[in-house]
């Protein structure tokens, strides 16, 4: 790793648990409190365990990395005929779809108001909004939604089209766009609630909610990719999971301003001091380095705590990025699917 | 500061000396709310799994 110890970013990681609730903590739970309007909109996410989600015993999660469309993994499931469970990010809906491949999950978690329900199309975008929030324009990512406007009438109709054939695991986090727009597309909705605490003291947050709901309390990992992980392994009962489009990091070459956090990072240190915030790791796999932000840290770090514990396998068939070591298995996804699946 | 500087007068109302000076307070505000900014999208639980509602538990 390249970072002193003493660096923002690395102090910035320590702090990622409390950083991470002021920032979406009372938004998630607000959120949550009403979503119990919808509650009889779906199911609980308990009913997947009773579903037959693919062949086998294994998995594929598919998330929206910068890898993704390098790696291009759906060609290689459709090409090889992969009968297994597909489950995606709400953020990797778009180019499935798009490849021809329909999930057998997908999974929706980050409570922010206006921007996860774009991976959903949004019925009510304007160029009035889009010159407010560059957020994706500026990003190493999607390729199809470098035409904002256009990307959104496209995922407006392939929901409208595959959406009763999807099953998503829907976070109470959700936003009211995202519920709305999930809902008006048909989609099969099974509810979960995120962990912010231990659900084992009675006096949690994480208790309350699920007094409250009655939904699974699922340890997220910080992120939506994480989420789909632990929702494979441990609600969809599958032995084997690999993953796909997990970078968790960026390309050595990705400009900073293509990185997800490149305004906040230099509101708080100004851009001659980025360097500071960033940290850079070699991946001994592949002998290439990737760099990541502190929050992207803080998921590769908690992810590789929560696969120590996993009673299922983990694969990384990324084919990039940062998440590698014990007890990860990183190798490429043909691999994965000659030997398993 | 306090122990030196000294009224020749009662002032009507004591006031409290603060122990930072406000604009120390501004600064630290303004960091957190810059650094929440950097927080990521939800938390995580360390050694927890999934806890399933009392009536649904495998």
């Amino acid at each position: 790793m390249s970072a002193g110890a003493d660096s923002i970013g690395l102090q910035l990681v320590a702090k990622m648990g409390e950083l991470t609730w002021d920032r979406h903590g009372p938004m998630a739970i607000a959120n949550a409190e009403r979503n119990l309007a919808f509650k009889n909109m779906g199911k609980s996410l308990a009913a997947l365990r009773k579903e037959k989600l693919g062949e086998g015993d294994t998995a594929i999660v598919i998330a929206a990395g910068p890898s993704l469309k390098r790696q291009d993994p759906a060609k290689t499931l459709l090409e090889r005929g992969y009968k297994g469970a597909v489950v995606t990010t709400e953020s990797a809906l778009l180019y499935c779809l798009r490849q021809g491949l329909v999930p057998d999950l997908t999974v929706t978690l980050d409570p922010h108001a206006t921007r996860i329900v774009r991976w959903f199309g949004d019925p009510h975008l304007s160029e009035a909004a889009l010159k407010a929030d560059d957020y994706f324009s500026r990003q190493d990512m999607d390729r199809a939604f470098a035409d904002e406007m256009a990307a959104n009438r496209e995922i407006l109709a392939l929901l409208d089209k595959y959406g009763p054939q999807i099953r998503i695991a829907l976070s109470t986090s959700a936003s009211d766009a995202v519920v709305n727009r999930v809902l008006e597309s048909g989609m099969q909705v099974f509810w979960w609630n995120p962990m912010f605490d231990d659900p084992d003291d009675a006096a949690s947050v994480t208790s309350k909610l699920q007094a409250m709901n009655r939904f699974p309390c699922v340890n997220a990992g910080g992120n939506v990719g994480s989420a789909a992980w632990m929702i494979a392994g441990e609600a969809l009962s599958k032995a084997k999971v690999a993953l796909t489009g997990v970078d968790f990091s960026y390309y050595a070459e990705t400009p900073y301003r293509n990185t997800q956090y490149y305004k906040e990072a230099v509101d708080l240190v100004g851009e001659a001091n980025l360097d500071q915030v960033y940290i850079r790791l070699h991946n001994p796999h592949l002998d290439a380095w990737f760099y990541t932000d502190p929050a992207y840290m803080w998921y590769r770090e908690s992810f590789l705590e929560m696969a120590r514990d996993a009673d299922f396998q983990t694969f990384n068939c990324t084919g990039g990025g940062i998440l590698f070591g014990e007890p990860i298995n990183f190798c490429p996804l043909d691999d994965f699917l000659r030997n398993y699946a | 500061m306090t122990s030196v500087l000294k009224g020749n007068f009662q002032a009507a109302k004591s006031v409290e000396a603060k122990d930072k000076p406000e604009a120390d307070d501004l600064d630290s505000r303004f960091e957190r709310e810059a650094m929440k900014k950097l927080g990521g999208s939800i938390a995580y639980v360390a050694k927890k799994k999934i806890k399933w509602a009392e009536d649904e538990n495998p």
